[in-house]
C-alpha cells in the first residue's frame, strides 16, 4: 500500500516535472537544420550513433536528455547553448507525442 | 550534571563509530530479503502496466472549439425560377402553336396562351418581341416561379444574427496494428448550441445533411466517424505504402495554417475539402530522388452508390443513375518543413445531380413543389417534414487540378500562394436542381387550365436536358500570410473564385459556407493568442462579396446576384450580395 502511495506521489511529480521541463524559447526551423548538419552525420541508419529521428523520444524525454545533457560532451562542443536549445525545440516539436501531420502514408 | 555530560560526550564519539560500522551478515541477509520482497511487489505493478498498456490499443487524443460567430448577410433575395428556350418559344409562336392573332386588330385574341401571358407579363412578352425584331433574343430566358414579370425584384433584406455559438469536438485515434501497419481514425462532433436534430431546412446546399460534409456542418450532437483509415506502410521492403478508408480529406493544405494547427490532410485544402471513401496508393520518391519530402499518391474514391439502399428491390428501375467514382494523383514534390509545393489532380466521373442527403423541407417550396401538401401544412406553419433527398441523373464529370506552394521561413513568417482550376463537363442530361454547370432547360407549353378543351396558358415544361451542354471552365486563387506577433500570430487570407469555379471544400467548417468554395471575392484577417502549446484564442473576420450563385455546387447555370437582385435572373435557393463574420473561439487541444 506504502508503495503505491510513492508511486502515486511519483506520478504527480513526473507531471509536474514533465509540465515543468516543456521546452519553450527556442527556434524549432533553426534547430531542423542544425539537427541535419550536426547530428545526423552519427545518428543516420548504419552511422556510429544509430539512426534517431524526433520520433525516436517523447516530448519529456528529449527535454530530459537535452537538460541533463545525456550525450557525449565532445560532439556538442561545437554547438552554443542557443544551438542546443534550438536542436531541442525541433525534436520536442515533432516528437513521438507530439502533433503530427494528419495525412496517409 | 558532570556526569551526565561525561556521557553524552563519549555517547556522541561513539555514535559515528557505531554508524559506520560494518553491517552485520545478518543485516545483509535482512536487507537482501526487504529488497527481493520489494522487488516482488514492484515486479507485480509493472506487470498490470504491461497488461494495462498491452490491452490498451488505441492512442486516443483531440480538440474540442468553442467559438462565437455574429454573422451578418447584406441584400438577400429569392426568386426561384426556371430557364425557358426562347428559340423554341419563338418557333411556336411563328408556327402559330401560341400565338392566335385577331386579323381585324393584329393583337392575340383574347383568352388564348398568348394574350393571357401578355396580360400577367408585359415585360417578358416587350423584351422577347423587341429580342425577335432586333435578332437579339438570347437562347434562353428566366421565368420566376412565384409569378413576378421581368425586371422585377422579389425584395431584398438583411440578415443579422449577432451570436451564434457553436462546439466542435475531434477525438482522434491511432493505433498499431504490427510494425508497418497503422490505424487512424477521428471520431467529430461539431454542432451549434441548442439544436440536435441533426438537419436544417434547407435553405443553402450547407443546410444539407449527407456523407461528405456532416463533419464541417453543424449536425447534432452525433460524434461521427470523420476519418478512419489503415496505413500498411513499406509493403515488402519496398517504399510503397497502401491506406484504405475514410480518408483524410479534410483540412488540407494550404488551409491549415488558419486552423493553427499542423497539415490537417492529404489533398490540396483549396480543392479538396470533403469527406470521401476510398483508397490511397504512396510511394516514398524521396528515397529514390533525394528531395525531401517527395512522394506521390495515387488516390480512389467513390462520392455516391447508386445500386444500394434506394430501393432496388423494387425493380423499377426510377432512377438512371450510376456510381459516381473519383481518380487522381497528390503528388508532394516538395516537403522540406520550409518550401512545400504540391500538385493536386483528379476528375470526377458520372457526377450525379446532388448527393445523397437529408433536409427539412421547405415551407416556402411547398407551393411551388408540393402544392396538395402545403393545403394540410397550413395548420402546422412551424413544422417541417424530414426528407431524404437522392440524386435522379448522371450529369456529367468534373475535372480539378491545382499547385499550392507554401514557404514557412525561420522567423515563423508562413506564407502560400494556390492557384486551381475546374471544369464541367455536361452530358446534356438535367435533373430536379439542372444539369453540370446548366439549368435544366424548360419549353413554354400551350395548356388548358380551365377544362374546357381549349388552351389558355402558357406553362414551363421541363425537358431534362441542360440549356447549355458545352465544357465550363473555371478557376480559384487562394494566397495568405501568417507573421508572428505579441502574444501569437496575425494572418491574412484572401480567395477568389470565378463564374464555373466548382472545388470539393464544401466541408469547411466556416457557418456562412466554404470560403473557398465561394463565387466571388472573400477576405479574412485574424489573431491567434497561442496561451499555451495547447490552447489557443482566435479572434477575426471573413468578408464575401458574391458574384455568381451556386457557390459550392456544381449544378445549375451560375447567375449574376445582381441579376437575381434586378429580378433578370432566378435562383432555386437564398443569395446574398455580400455577408460578414466577426468571429472568436477558444480552442484546447489535448
Amino acid at each position: 500500500m506504502k508503495l503505491y502511495k510513492l508511486l502515486a506521489i511519483a506520478l504527480i511529480l513526473a507531471f509536474v516535472a514533465t509540465s515543468a521541463l516543456a521546452i519553450e524559447g527556442g527556434n524549432s526551423r533553426k534547430g531542423k537544420y542544425l539537427f541535419k548538419k550536426s547530428c545526423k552525420a552519427c545518428h543516420s541508419e548504419g552511422a556510429e550513433g544509430g539512426n534517431v529521428t524526433p520520433l525516436s523520444k517523447t516530448m519529456s524525454q528529449w527535454d530530459r536528455m537535452f537538460k541533463k545533457a545525456k550525450h557525449d560532451p565532445k560532439a556538442w562542443e561545437g554547438l552554443s547553448e542557443k544551438d542546443l536549445l534550438d536542436i531541442n525545440q525541433f525534436l520536442y516539436d515533432h516528437a513521438s507525442d507530439s502533433d503530427q501531420p494528419e495525412t496517409c502514408g | 550534571m558532570r556526569n551526565l555530560f561525561i556521557l553524552l560526550l563519549v555517547g556522541m564519539l561513539l555514535l559515528p563509530a557505531t554508524a559506520m560500522a560494518a553491517p552485520t551478515l545478518e543485516d545483509l541477509q535482512l536487507k537482501i530479503e526487504d529488497l527481493s520482497n520489494e522487488l516482488d511487489e514492484m515486479y507485480d505493478i509493472v506487470e498490470k502496466n504491461e497488461t494495462h498498456t498491452a490491452k490498451d490499443r488505441i492512442e486516443w487524443y483531440g480538440d474540442m472549439r468553442t467559438k462565437v460567430d455574429s454573422v451578418h448577410y447584406q441584400d438577400i433575395t429569392w426568386n426561384p425560377g426556371v430557364s425557358v428556350d426562347l428559340f423554341q418559344f419563338r418557333d411556336d409562336v411563328f408556327a402559330g402553336n401560341i400565338l392566335a392573332l385577331d386579323p381585324s386588330t393584329g393583337q392575340p385574341v383574347a383568352g388564348t396562351p398568348l394574350a393571357n401571358f401578355a396580360a400577367t407579363y408585359p415585360q417578358h412578352l416587350m423584351a422577347f418581341m423587341q429580342g425577335v425584331q432586333n435578332n437579339t433574343l438570347p437562347a434562353v430566358g428566366a421565368f420566376s416561379m412565384l409569378g413576378l414579370d421581368l425586371g422585377e425584384s422579389a425584395g431584398k433584406g438583411d440578415l443579422n444574427n449577432d451570436i451564434l455559438y457553436t462546439t466542435r469536438l475531434r477525438l482522434g485515434m491511432k493505433a498499431e496494428v504490427w510494425k508497418n501497419v497503422n490505424f487512424s481514425g477521428r471520431l467529430s462532433m461539431y454542432k451549434n448550441w441548442g439544436d440536435s436534430t441533426g438537419i436544417k431546412v434547407f435553405d443553402s446546399w450547407d443546410a444539407f445533411t449527407m456523407d461528405g460534409t456532416n463533419g464541417g456542418n453543424t449536425s447534432g450532437d452525433w460524434l461521427r466517424v470523420e476519418r478512419a483509415y489503415f496505413d500498411w506502410k513499406d509493403i515488402g521492403g519496398s517504399d510503397f505504402y497502401l491506406s484504405i478508408g475514410r480518408r483524410p480529406s479534410t483540412y488540407g493544405p494550404p488551409s491549415q495554417f488558419r486552423e493553427n494547427e499542423m497539415r490537417g490532410g492529404t489533398p490540396s485544402g483549396h480543392l479538396v475539402h470533403f469527406n470521401f471513401d476510398g483508397i490511397t496508393a504512396g510511394y516514398k520518391l524521396s528515397k529514390l530522388t533525394g528531395i525531401e519530402g517527395q512522394t506521390v499518391r495515387f488516390c480512389y474514391g467513390q462520392g455516391f452508390e447508386s445500386q444500394y439502399g434506394n430501393g432496388e428491390l423494387y425493380n423499377t428501375n426510377d432512377f438512371a443513375t450510376k456510381d459516381t467514382h473519383l481518380g487522381g494523383i497528390n503528388f508532394d514534390i516538395l516537403n522540406d518543413g520550409t518550401n512545400f509545393l504540391q500538385l493536386t489532380a483528379f476528375g470526377a466521373m458520372d457526377v450525379v445531380d446532388g448527393f445523397k442527403g437529408e433536409f427539412a423541407f421547405p415551407s416556402q417550396l411547398m407551393p411551388l413543389f408540393a402544392p396538395t401538401i402545403n393545403q394540410d401544412a397550413q395548420n402546422f406553419p412551424n413544422m417541417n417534414f424530414q426528407v431524404r433527398y437522392q440524386p435522379s441523373t448522371v450529369i456529367g464529370d468534373i475535372l480539378l487540378g491545382g499547385l499550392g506552394y507554401v514557404r514557412q521561413e525561420e522567423n515563423g513568417v508562413n506564407y502560400f500562394a494556390s492557384l486551381a482550376y475546374t471544369q464541367l463537363r455536361p452530358n446534356g442530361d438535367a435533373g430536379l436542381f439542372g444539369g453540370m454547370g446548366s439549368d435544366n432547360l424548360y419549353v413554354a407549353t400551350a395548356i388548358d387550365t380551365d377544362g374546357d378543351g381549349t388552351e389558355d396558358q402558357i406553362m414551363p415544361m421541363p425537358t431534362n436536358k441542360v440549356a447549355d451542354d458545352s465544357n465550363q471552365d473555371g478557376y480559384g486563387v487562394y494566397v495568405g500570410i501568417q507573421i508572428p506577433s505579441p502574444g501569437g500570430k496575425v494572418g491574412l487570407e484572401y480567395n477568389y473564385g470565378s463564374e464555373y469555379w466548382a472545388p470539393f471544400t464544401q466541408a469547411q467548417d466556416d457557418v456562412i459556407g466554404s470560403k473557398l468554395a465561394t463565387r466571388g471575392h472573400v477576405g479574412e484577417a485574424y489573431y491567434i493568442f497561442d496561451i499555451n502549446p495547447n490552447m489557443f484564442i482566435k479572434v477575426g473576420g471573413l468578408y464575401y462579396d458574391y458574384e455568381y450563385t451556386g457557390s459550392g455546387s456544381p449544378v445549375g447555370t451560375p447567375q449574376k446576384v445582381d441579376d437575381v437582385l434586378d429580378g433578370t435572373a432566378v435562383s432555386l435557393l437564398p443569395v446574398a450580395d455580400t455577408a460578414w463574420d466577426g468571429y472568436a473561439s477558444l480552442t484546447v487541444k489535448f
